[in-house]
Formats: structure tokens, C-alpha cells, sequence
């Protein structure tokens, strides 16, 4: 029997686990619903909330609620979770143990490894942050793969004709494009580009401020202090978004969205798909610069490309594949879900390395230059920190390299070497990843001779090594600028500090047999009235007096009580008395 | 040492849509994943030849098989000058030289 390995898309604003049984692959439900967003929260009662209760609660309790953390994944900060920090890795970590335990439940039998997909142009230390999160949760991530590489494998997986496909993959928080040739069984990337800070949040945040804009120009109001309003905004915005993709024009109404020198405020405001497409024009503009970046990278014009593929819940937008098609001359694919075939590529590649047979295999490429800096010339001039490139961009996965460097001092003790990421000749405008000092050279004259060994990874992480050439006297490191703080001790520690949030809930999520409902189960449509009466009653919270704030606190901690307990018929009462403020405040 | 011909089981002359084919066949029954240094000796047997460009490149300045006497002979009889840049011929002093590791340039580095 093989191992079981499960595959994740972990998504800035949606997660998916999907595995291969039986030679098929299959996106696990978690009661019907495939898809898992990416959102945190903790609920009144400390419970953990991860997924769609976390992603309502959000609009209530935006100070309790985190979402989009994959676009903080790989920095070094505190994320402040109801009064509690935690590092971006332990977030992500939440969500990875939900997934885990959707597999658990599915599959009856526990679960300790995973194929984690990351976005290819996610750098060295988002990934190891990803590895990391990915620990925390009590998973070993047997391989990361990139997520466009991972939906060519779903659709590669299946063709038989030779065929180059350009795959844009455009999320909530990252971009992607990857040219692939899929020939004889292997799935081959020639090229990768991207940009790991642009996505469909971007999107939204264009209208937010549009929405914002208006607010200021039609009631001189600044909505960004009132964190309730702009979770309110926010969703209204991504709505609209959404609804622009099927129609060309979204009303946006809001209702009571704050209050103002007395008044209440309503948001109304029709938005048109022209107009929204002139706010996104420039990052749409940036994709096609980077599709033309990977077509030169892999030596191909559009013209060489057969396919083009869609990933990603943001290529729904009707302008970027208008744009795609003139670039090709053809419509792009999307007939494998794009929200569902990066899950489905991990899956085929957690199987392939479980050892099932699959019929695909898959060749990636490293979408950075690797190197060093030395002193050299820059632009003709004397310069003590020229980039030194080792690995260069779109050399396969594992790469391997070695250059040799001289000592500038006679008698020289040791060496500082800097590792950079990028392709500019100035090492300074590249990111610094990682440095280590080489010391106890032998008392030589200048020239003694160092190698410096850069190995990248099937996962995409850096390996670097220097040695004195004469005495073999040798520094090694992994690249863990983002482990500062997750030596292996304190991944235990954060190990256990998430365990211990989900044992609130849980029983115990890691032990399996009797696998405790995750959420409560599908909510009666009382407790679904209930919490909207709620949800309403506290945005008015901001207009009221004291006495009906007061009446209302107390109602809702009735009402909180009844949910708890599973007291429908308790429930009836306190929501009427709560809808009637609710109406008399309103009206 | 093989050569990248033998690597790949492909006569020496070869088309290149043969030696693609050969390589991914190689790569099929050689994953990255089962066995990381075989597959980089498949990848790189597959870069060195895999194009007129590379073939050539690889006859001339790969060491010991270049026969710089033969190379020169060739290169004074033909009518043709021949194609030699600045980069080759760096390349070809230094397989000259049997220096193997391009000495590039200097790490930076602090007084002490």
C-alpha cells in the first residue's frame, strides 16, 4: 500500500486538498464545498474559525479575522489576531491543519505529508516560510511546486500530442506566467515570470478607493477609521468585482454605513465595467509585460504557443481574456476549474512521489538569477559590489553551480560572502537573501582561490557553500533568512500553541477515528437570521445611544448563549426584540 | 567520463528533434524527483548538444576531446574565416590553459 500524500493549493484567498485514488485525481469536499477560503478568525468564545465562518465573520469582527496572509508569508511581523500576535507561518498554518484534517475525515486515516504548491515566483524565503507553516500544521512538506507548473501537470496529464502552452496564472495575491512544453509523457517549463505582490485583492482595492473617493466627495467623510465600514466596503467592492465579470454594470448598495455629524451614511453607486477596467489597466498592462518577459526567457514568440491556459479565480475578468486573445489569436482555456487545478497538479505530483505510477513527468525552472557580489566594473567604473550571477534565471530544478573567486588582500583572514536574488548588475539593487563570513583562510598573498557552491532545490530552495580552494576549509548554509525566529525549537513551540487554539474546538484534530464535526454543521436557518440580526445590530452600534446599545449588548448575548446551547426555540424571542430596535433605530 | 551522445544514446549526428526526443525519454524513465544527480548528468548531456549552436560549441571547447592542431589546421585552410569572439576565444585560452574553473572575478571583501 503507498504512503498517502496529500496535495494543497494554498491560496491568498482560497485553499483547496486534493488527492489521487485510483488513478483519478479528486478535489476533497469538505461537506460540499471544494473550495476553503483563506481566511482565520477567532469567534466570542476563543474558538478558532477558519474558512467560511471565519470569512462572515470578517465583515463583524475585522480585528479578529485575518485574511489574505500568503501576502505576508516570508516577512518578518506580527499579525494581530483578537489580542494575540502570531507569525504569518502560524496562520497559514491554521488553514493547512483544516485542510489536513478535510483529507483525515475523507479518507478515514491520518495524513502527515504533503505536496504544497507556491506561486513561482514566490522568493526563497516565502517558501521557506511556506515549509514552515506547513511544520507547524504537522505536515512534512515532501515538495513545493509552482502553481502554474502544477495546473500544466492537471491538463498535461492527459495529452497525448506534443503541445506548447503558456499558462497565466493570476490569483488573489500573486501573479504567474509560465511557458511549458508537454511532449512524450513530460511536462517541461521552459520559463517562468511573475510578480509576487500583484492579484485580484489588488482589484479590490482599486474600487475600495474608488468607493472610498466617492464617500469623501459626496458626504466628506473618511470611512478608513471605521474598521466595520471597510470590512463592509471591502466585501462591496469584491462583489462588484465579481458581478463585472458577468455584467456590465454593478449597483453598490450599503446601507447604514456609518454614521456622520448625526446622519447615517449609505452607499449607493453604480460602477461600470469600462470604468473598472480603466482602474485595473495598468495591472493588466504588467501581466502582458511579464508574458512577453517568459516567451523571450523560453526563446518563443506568441506565435510558437498552442495553448493558453487560465489559473486563478482573477482570470475571470472579461478584460484579460480579450487581451489574451488578440495577443494569440486565440481564446485561452479554462475548462479545467481554475480555482481547482492547482490543487489537482499537487495531488499528481504527491502521487508520483508516493510512488503511484503516473504517466508525467515534471521538469521546473528556477524563475530567479542567484549570485554573489565581487568587486569588479559597473558600467565602466570601478565597483565593489558588481552582481556575480551563478545561477541564472530558468536553469533547471536542482541546479547546481560552482565559481571561483580570488582574495583581494595579501594575507586576507577571511571572506563575507552575500548571496543575492535578481538579474540587476548592481548586486545593491537585488535582495540580499542571505550571508555568511568564510574565516581562517590561510596567510597567503591575494588570489588565494575560494569556490562558492550555489545548489537550488527540486523545491526552489537555495543551498550555498564556499570553500578555500587549497585546504578545503568550508562554510556551508541553507538560505533561512526567515527562520529567525522558527529554529526548530520554536516551531515546536508554535506547533503546539496551534494545536492547543483547534483543541478549543476539537477534541483532538490530530487523532483520528472519531473525527469531530469542524464547524458547526450547516447552521438552521434560525441561528442563520439570528447572527445577520446581530451582524446588523452591531454596525448600528457606532449611531445609537448608550440605553440601546446597551439593550442590544444584552440581547445579543442572549442570543449568543441560544446558538451555543442549540436552543431554536429560545432563539425566537430575543432576535424579535432585537429586529424591533433594529427597525426603530433604522426607520 | 561519457559523453553527452552516450548519455543520451543518440548517434553524433543526430538531429536535434532526435536528441529531444531522446532526452525526454530519458527524463521519463529518470525523474528529477527518483534521482536528483542523474538526471542533472541527462539535463546537462542534454544542453550541451541540443542545438547547432551548442553541438559546435561543445566539439570546440570541450576538453580533452578538442584537438587544437586539427582545429587550427581547419581554420587556416578554410576560405572562410573563422567564427571566433571575444567570448570564444576566452573560452578557448583557457581550455588552453587547462584551467577548467573560470577565474572571474574577486569576492568582496573587508580589511581586516
Amino acid at each position: 500500500m503507498n504512503e498517502i500524500i496529500i496535495g494543497i493549493d494554498l491560496g491568498t484567498t482560497n485553499s483547496e486538498v486534493a488527492i489521487v485514488g485510483q488513478g483519478k485525481v479528486r478535489v476533497i469536499a469538505d461537506g460540499d464545498k471544494k473550495i476553503l477560503p483563506s481566511f482565520v478568525g477567532i469567534d466570542d468564545h476563543g474558538n478558532i474559525l477558519v474558512g467560511e465562518t471565519a470569512k462572515n465573520q470578517y465583515l463583524v469582527y475585522p480585528e479578529r479575522t485575518v485574511k489574505s496572509i500568503k501576502r505576508l508569508m516570508g516577512q518578518n511581523i506580527q499579525i494581530d489576531l483578537a489580542g494575540q500576535s502570531y507569525a504569518p507561518q502560524e496562520i497559514s498554518a491554521i488553514i493547512l491543519k483544516r485542510l489536513k484534517a478535510i483529507a483525515e475525515k475523507d479518507l478515514g486515516q491520518p495524513v502527515g505529508k504533503a505536496v504544497i504548491t507556491v506561486p513561482a515566483y514566490f522568493s526563497d524565503v516565502q517558501r521557506q516560510a511556506t515549509r514552515e507553516a506547513g511544520e507547524i500544521a504537522g505536515l512534512e512538506v515532501v515538495r513545493m511546486i509552482n502553481e502554474p507548473t502544477a495546473a500544466a501537470l492537471a491538463y498535461g496529464a492527459s495529452q497525448a500530442e506534443a503541445k506548447r502552452m503558456l499558462v497565466y496564472d493570476l490569483g488573489g495575491g500573486t501573479f504567474d506566467v509560465s511557458v511549458v512544453n508537454i511532449q512524450a509523457g513530460v511536462v517541461e517549463v521552459l520559463s517562468s515570470h511573475g510578480d509576487n505582490h500583484l492579484g485580484g485583492d489588488d482589484f479590490d482595492q482599486q474600487i475600495i478607493e474608488h468607493l472610498l473617493r466617492h464617500l469623501q466627495n459626496t458626504y466628506h467623510v473618511d470611512a478608513r477609521a471605521h474598521s466595520k465600514a471597510m470590512a463592509r466596503i471591502t466585501r462591496a467592492a469584491e462583489n462588484a468585482k465579481i458581478l463585472l465579470s458577468d455584467q456590465p454594470y454593478a449597483q453598490i448598495e450599503e446601507e447604514y454605513l456609518l454614521e456622520h455629524d448625526g446622519s447615517a451614511i449609505h452607499l449607493s453607486l453604480e460602477l461600470s465595467r469600462l470604468e473598472y477596467e480603466a482602474m485595473i489597466e495598468d495591472y493588466i498592462n504588467a501581466t502582458l509585460d511579464a508574458v512577453h518577459i517568459a516567451l523571450k526567457g523560453a526563446k518563443l514568440t506568441a506565435a510558437d504557443i498552442d495553448e493558453v491556459i487560465l489559473v486563478g479565480g482573477s482570470t475571470r475578468t472579461p478584460c484579460i481574456r480579450e487581451r489574451l486573445f488578440s495577443e494569440f489569436g486565440f481564446e485561452p482555456h479554462g475548462e479545467v476549474d481554475p480555482d481547482l487545478c492547482v490543487a489537482m497538479g499537487a495531488a499528481i505530483q504527491a502521487a508520483m512521489i508516493g510512488g503511484q505510477q503516473v504517466d508525467t513527468v515534471l521538469v521546473d525552472v528556477t524563475p530567479y538569477t542567484y549570485g554573489t557580489s565581487a568587486i569588479g566594473t559597473l558600467n565602466g567604473e570601478f565597483y565593489p559590489f558588481m552582481f556575480v550571477p551563478v545561477i541564472h534565471k530558468n536553469s533547471v530544478l536542482p541546479s547546481r553551480k560552482t565559481d571561483a573567486f580570488m582574495t583581494s588582500h595579501d594575507g586576507q583572514e577571511f571572506v563575507d560572502v552575500s548571496i543575492y536574488q535578481g538579474e540587476d548588475p548592481d548586486a545593491l539593487n537585488n535582495t540580499l537573501i542571505g550571508e555568511f563570513r568564510v574565516e581562517g583562510l590561510r596567510d597567503v598573498s591575494a588570489g588565494n582561490v575560494i569556490t562558492l557552491t550555489l545548489d537550488l532545490d527540486l523545491n526552489g530552495i537555495l543551498h550555498v557553500s564556499a570553500q578555500e580552494k587549497a585546504t578545503g576549509l568550508e562554510k556551508s548554509i541553507v538560505i533561512k533568512n526567515a527562520l529567525s525566529r522558527f529554529e526548530s525549537a520554536a516551531l515546536d513551540t508554535a506547533r503546539q500553541r496551534i494545536t492547543s487554539l483547534f483543541g478549543h474546538l476539537e477534541s483532538n484534530p490530530d487523532e483520528l477515528g472519531e473525527p469531530e464535526p469542524f464547524e458547526a454543521p450547516a447552521a438552521a436557518p434560525e441561528i442563520e437570521a439570528a447572527r445577520n440580526a446581530m451582524a446588523r445590530a452591531e454596525s448600528l452600534f457606532e449611531q445609537v445611544s448608550d440605553s440601546d446599545k446597551e439593550d442590544m449588548v444584552d440581547l445579543i448575548g442572549t442570543i449568543t448563549a441560544c446558538i451555543k446551547a442549540n436552543d431554536i426555540e429560545g432563539l425566537k424571542e430575543p432576535v424579535d426584540q432585537l429586529n424591533d430596535i433594529i427597525y426603530y433605530l433604522e426607520s | 567520463m561519457n559523453t553527452p551522445y552516450e548519455i543520451l544514446e543518440v548517434a553524433t549526428d543526430a538531429t536535434d528533434a532526435e536528441i529531444k526526443q531522446a532526452y525526454l525519454r530519458k527524463v521519463k524513465d529518470n525523474p528529477p524527483d527518483r534521482d536528483q544527480e542523474r538526471f542533472q548528468r541527462i539535463h546537462g548531456a542534454y544542453t550541451s548538444i541540443k542545438d547547432e549552436k551548442s553541438r559546435l560549441s561543445y566539439a570546440l571547447f570541450t576538453i580533452p576531446a578538442a584537438d587544437f592542431d586539427e582545429l587550427l589546421d581547419q581554420a587556416l585552410h578554410t576560405t572562410q574565416a573563422p567564427q571566433v569572439g571575444p567570448e570564444h576565444f576566452k573560452q578557448l585560452l583557457r581550455a588552453g590553459l587547462g584551467e577548467t574553473m573560470p577565474v572571474n572575478a574577486m569576492p568582496h571583501a573587508q580589511k581586516s
